[in-house]
Formats: C-alpha cells, sequence, structure tokens
C-alpha cells in the first residue's frame, strides 16, 4: 500500500466509500447491488488516494471470491459468463494489492481471451486479423478491453508477451489518422470516425512507453488542444491520467475534474467513474509502469 | 391539418379520469398511425402528443413510464439522435397524463460516457424537473427469457428500470442504416441491454445477426408506444455518417411495426422489402400499409425518397399514397 496521498481527496474518497456494502462489493449507484467494476476501480482509486485500508478491506473479500477456475471475473455475480473483459481490471488490481496467485490466474485467462478475426472489410482500412480483446466471448476486439488488457500485461512486466505486442498492434492499426480513438474502427466508407476522449486517452495509456512517440504526437495533441471542451467526469478524468502521464500540460483539467466531481447529484452518480476521478485526481500511475 | 383543428379532434380525452381506461373498439386488422406535424424543434407539440397516445387508449395515469430515445452516438451538426425537444415534449405529454414517475433511460451503443447520453446538461436543461434521467449501461439487470430464440440466446439482460416501468415509449430517429436498411423502433431496442453485458458497440447482436437480435428482443419485450422522430431525419449513410434530411413529422403508434412501416414509407422504402422488418409481420400486427388507419396528417405530405447505400436501394417502393 501507498501512503495517504492527501487529504484534498478525502470527501471523494467518502462519498465513494459511503456506497460499500456491509455485506461487501461497492454498487454503481445508490440501492444497487454490488458490482464487479465499481468495486474493482473503488479498490485501486483506495490505493492511489493513499492508505485506506479499512475502506479496502471490506471490498477485497467480496471481490476475491467471485474470481472463476479459469480466472476470469465477470460483470455479473450469478453469471460468470458475461463481461469478462473486466478480467483485465481485476488483474491490475491484484497487481496492485501483490495478490499473485489471482493475478497468476487472471493473466493465464487474459493470455487465452481472444477476439475474434474477421477478413478485411472493404468500408474499413483496418487490419481485421490482429487480434485484441473483445467485450463478449466470441466476439470482435475493441479499443476499450484491448487497452485495459495491454495495461495489466504492462503493469505485470509482460509487455513482451505476444498477446501484448498483438494488442499494441491492434491499438496502433485503430487510431484515427489525424488522431485519436474511436471505440473501434477509425475509419468508415473512407471517412474517419470521430475520436473519443475517454478512448482515446486509455489507448495512450496502454501505448507508452512502447509505441512510436510520432504516432502518438496527434492524439496527445487532440487531447491537450480540446481540453476545455471536455466536461463529462469520465472524460475529464481519463483525459488528465493521459496527460500526466505523457508530461503534458493538465493545468484545465485538474480543478474541472473536482469541480464535476464536487457537484454531481446523487442520481448521476456511478461509482465506477467516480473511481476514475479519484485515480486521475490522486496523480498516482496505477496504470503505467 | 392544423394544431387547433387536431387537437380539437382528439383533446376530449385529455385530463378525463377515463384516460385509458375506455375501452378499445377498433375494426378488425385496423391499427392506428398518427402523423403530427412538427415543422421545428422549436414548436411544443405536447399537447397533442397526449392527446394522441389518449386516442391510442395508452393509460398513463399513475404509471410508471420509461422513455428510451436514441442516443447511440454523437457527432456535432449530425442529426443521429433523438432531438431532445421530442423527448421534451414526450415527456411533458406524459406528465400531462398524469404518469407518476417519467424516466429517460439509454444504453448509448457507441459512447460509454453517459455525459453524451442521459447526463447531457442540454437534455437536463429542457427537461421537466421532474422528469429523471437513468444510464441503462451501468447498473443493474434482470435476466429474461429470450422468447424468438433466432439469436440462439436463451435470454437478455435488460437494465433493470426498463423491467420496473409499466409502459415503455419508444423514441427512435428517422434514419437509413448502413446494415440493416432502416433504424427505427425495433432496432431501437438494443438501447435497453446494458454494455456492461453486451459492450461498445452490442457486438454480440451482430454476431448473432443484428435482424435475428432485433426480431428478438421485439418478441421479449413489449413497446407500449412508439413516437418516431421524423422532424429531421438521416439519409445516406446512416446510422451515423448521413445527411440530415427534413421531414417534419413524428410518428406515432401504440403499434412499434405499424410506426417503423409507415416510417420506412415515408422514408421511400417498402418495408415488405426490408427483412426484418418484413419477419417481424409474421408475429406483430402493422405491416400491411392497408391495415393502417391514419389520424392526424394524410402521409403523402411527408412522403419522400431518402437517399441511401447502393445495397438498398433494391428495398425501395411506392408511391404507396
Amino acid at each position: 500500500m501507498t501512503q495517504r496521498n492527501s487529504q484534498e481527496l478525502d470527501p471523494f474518497v467518502e462519498r465513494l466509500a459511503s456506497l460499500f456494502l456491509r455485506e461487501g462489493g461497492c454498487p454503481y449507484g445508490e440501492g444497487g447491488k454490488a458490482s464487479p467494476e465499481p468495486t474493482i476501480l473503488s479498490l485501486i482509486a483506495l490505493l492511489a488516494a493513499g492508505s485506506y485500508e479499512d475502506k479496502a478491506n471490506s471490498l477485497i473479500p467480496w471481490i476475491l471470491k467471485h474470481q472463476t477456475e479459469n480466472g476470469s471475473i465477470g460483470i455479473n455475480p450469478m453469471n460468470y459468463g458475461w463481461g469478462t473483459w473486466l478480467s483485465a481490471h481485476f488483474a491490475v488490481f491484484c497487481h496492485h494489492y501483490r495478490l499473485r496467485s489471482h493475478l497468476e490466474n487472471a493473466m493465464r485467462f487474459l493470455q487465452s481471451f481472444r477476439s475474434v478475426t474477421l477478413p478485411r472489410d472493404p468500408k474499413a482500412k483496418q487490419d481485421n486479423s490482429i487480434v485484441g480483446w473483445p467485450w463478449v466471448p466470441g466476439t470482435f476486439g475493441w479499443v476499450e478491453p484491448t487497452a485495459w488488457a495491454v495495461i495489466a500485461f504492462n503493469l505485470c512486466g509482460m509487455e513482451q508477451n505476444p498477446r501484448a505486442l498483438e494488442g499494441r498492434r491492434f491499438l496502433l492499426d485503430r487510431c484515427i489518422p489525424s488522431g485519436g480513438w474511436n471505440y473501434g474502427n477509425a475509419e468508415l466508407n473512407d471517412r474517419e470516425l470521430l475520436p473519443f476522449w475517454d478512448t482515446t486517452a486509455l489507448a495512450l495509456l496502454a501505448l507508452q512507453g512502447t509505441a512510436e512517440e510520432k504516432r502518438l504526437s496527434l492524439s496527445l495533441e487532440l487531447l491537450e488542444k480540446n481540453q476545455d471542451k471536455i466536461n463529462s467526469l469520465l472524460g475529464t478524468a481519463w483525459t488528465l491520467l493521459a496527460l500526466k502521464v505523457y508530461s503534458r500540460d493538465t493545468g484545465r483539467l485538474r480543478p474541472k475534474l473536482i469541480s464535476v466531481m464536487q457537484t454531481l447529484n446523487d442520481n448521476d452518480f456511478n461509482a465506477a467513474h467516480y473511481a476514475i476521478g479519484i485515480i486521475a485526481l490522486s496523480g498516482k500511475k496505477v496504470l503505467t509502469p | 391539418m392544423n394544431r387547433r383543428q387536431f387537437i380539437k379532434g382528439t383533446a376530449f380525452l385529455l385530463n378525463s379520469s377515463l384516460i385509458g381506461s375506455l375501452p378499445r373498439s377498433r375494426p378488425a386488422e385496423s391499427y392506428p398511425v398518427t402523423l403530427l406535424p412538427m415543422a421545428s424543434y422549436e414548436i411544443d407539440l405536447s399537447r397533442e402528443i397526449a392527446s394522441a397516445i389518449s386516442e391510442d387508449g395508452l393509460a398513463v395515469k399513475g404509471k410508471r413510464v420509461i422513455l428510451k430515445p436514441n442516443f447511440v452516438e454523437v457527432h456535432p451538426g449530425r442529426p443521429i439522435n433523438t432531438h431532445i425537444q421530442v423527448i421534451a415534449n414526450v415527456a411533458e405529454a406524459c406528465l400531462k397524463l398524469g404518469a407518476s414517475a417519467v424516466i429517460v433511460g439509454e444504453a448509448s451503443g457507441h459512447r460509454r460516457d453517459p455525459w453524451f447520453s442521459v447526463l447531457n446538461p442540454d437534455l437536463r436543461a429542457v427537461l421537466d424537473k421532474r422528469v429523471k434521467c437513468v444510464d441503462l449501461n451501468h447498473g443493474d439487470a434482470v435476466r429474461v427469457a429470450n422468447r424468438g430464440k433466432r439469436t440462439g440466446l436463451s435470454s437478455f439482460y435488460i437494465a433493470e428500470p426498463v423491467m420496473r416501468g409499466d409502459i415503455l415509449i419508444s423514441l427512435p430517429k428517422l434514419k437509413t442504416h448502413h446494415w440493416m436498411g432502416v433504424t427505427l423502433s425495433l432496432k431501437n431496442l438494443f438501447g435497453v441491454l446494458p454494455g456492461i453485458y453486451y459492450g461498445w458497440p452490442k457486438n454480440l447482436l451482430h454476431f448473432r445477426g443484428i435482424d435475428n437480435s432485433i426480431l428478438d428482443l421485439a418478441e421479449t419485450i413489449k413497446v407500449h408506444y412508439t413516437v418516431i422522430d421524423g422532424v429531421v431525419g438521416m439519409e445516406g449513410d446512416g446510422p451515423i455518417m448521413g445527411r440530415a434530411k427534413r421531414v417534419g413529422a413524428l410518428v406515432m403508434s401504440p403499434f412499434s411495426l405499424a410506426a417503423d412501416a409507415t416510417a420506412a414509407r415515408l422514408m421511400g422504402f417498402d418495408p415488405a422489402r426490408i427483412p426484418y422488418l418484413a419477419m417481424a409481420g409474421r408475429f406483430m400486427p402493422g405491416l400491411n400499409g392497408s391495415h393502417v388507419s391514419f389520424r392526424g396528417e394524410n402521409p403523402k405530405r411527408f412522403a419522400m425518397r431518402f437517399d441511401c447505400r447502393d445495397e438498398f436501394k433494391s428495398m425501395r417502393g411506392g408511391p404507396f399514397w
């Protein structure tokens, strides 16, 4: 565990922790059932925010008991086959909490969890033969689950693993020529798709330190120059995380993120997104080696 | 028909304690579709919408109503999503009709960040303060047996707020679709499936066949009413990269397929040539145009020819009226 980060984060951590359930786990929002994604991201946020062992201890047993024999973890504790994309997030958590056997099992699953490849589609210029990670078993690969899986490999010192190398190739292949990432395709019918802030930042985090800087510069500039247009909790948090890792200007993002998190009403509260906000505000590099 | 005439014809049911409880007598195989002129999004049509819903016999009073717009993805300047004023108008109509709760819910298909759908400040600004917005992508879900079985999926996980609602009103956008020809109310049901289960996009449904998935969902989930935003639709390379096409009407019906088939005809497509609509016609009423009874405007007024990708030109037909 790292040392306590900053008292500035206390109110945010307290608000997040107010959702933790007595029986374990964290729901997405008030009144919901405990769910693996907000639980895992809360655990990573608690670590990033400093030493909040007491709060983390109420979540850890709950999440660990949901890891399946094949190492995966799903979105639904009652039906493990769904949402196994979350296994990458789980691996990141296990890495930081030094849960070696759980981590090894999760990484073994991630190595076996492959997206489907497809023949080349004339509508899109991308290389559909590159294997990434899907949201759902038996389907195509997409930017977000692939970026999270590559992040898990990087953190575990497995960045040279063939799956990690191919995952980075996948992300570079899906990069929009003028910068940034959409959720999946870069172009369709000879037209560039719109870059999204969250997927662009995630891909940049996954590629940090491993890809050619020149290929990433347009994407970094895209986030940097659009700081004033990014207003959501999720977009601001991810952009702050990515730009900070690349030592780019983030001056306008931090106060904006604090303001967004402070003014978020209970009805709109999403614990998973809020946890990413705390991770971003902490300044800790928990998603890069 | 002008606005005053429309209200005069239908408003007698408004604010009546009998709203929704009147027995509906309808000739066999007659499925009502209301075409409500809406020249601009600035016009307040909540009274007319309430009148049409009442006339169609939908009992809203005391009910928990879920409004399901289409917020698949945001591109500045492109008419991809259901316009916020249409959502606001329908929400206001439901409040006028005595709904106990009105909830706008969407599981955006491409964007994980709910700021681009139900959290968007522009949407919040136009909605009555009593209306709640819920992100259906994140949160609890209910497993429901798949009544269609075309996809091979035994069940669907449906966002819990949808399952807790009494009435589901679908508010799609009138658009062409680069895989399906058109996207309307039936396709809009993809947006009740949480992204945390199905991903962004809901690629599992693509792999199981988009048409199969549309049909399975249509058999599994009851849509009580449809209001299609055809004020400004999308032609060409829809549902994201197409061009704006002004039609100037809302297409409303308690029968989803009747609304979709009518909307397809307004776009210049023969719904019987659009495979998934034709297949839906085997178990849902409203595909056959001769079985549709129109209220409001004559459909001729809005009929046009939407540009589309070459592979869908064989689906064109008409004139229908």
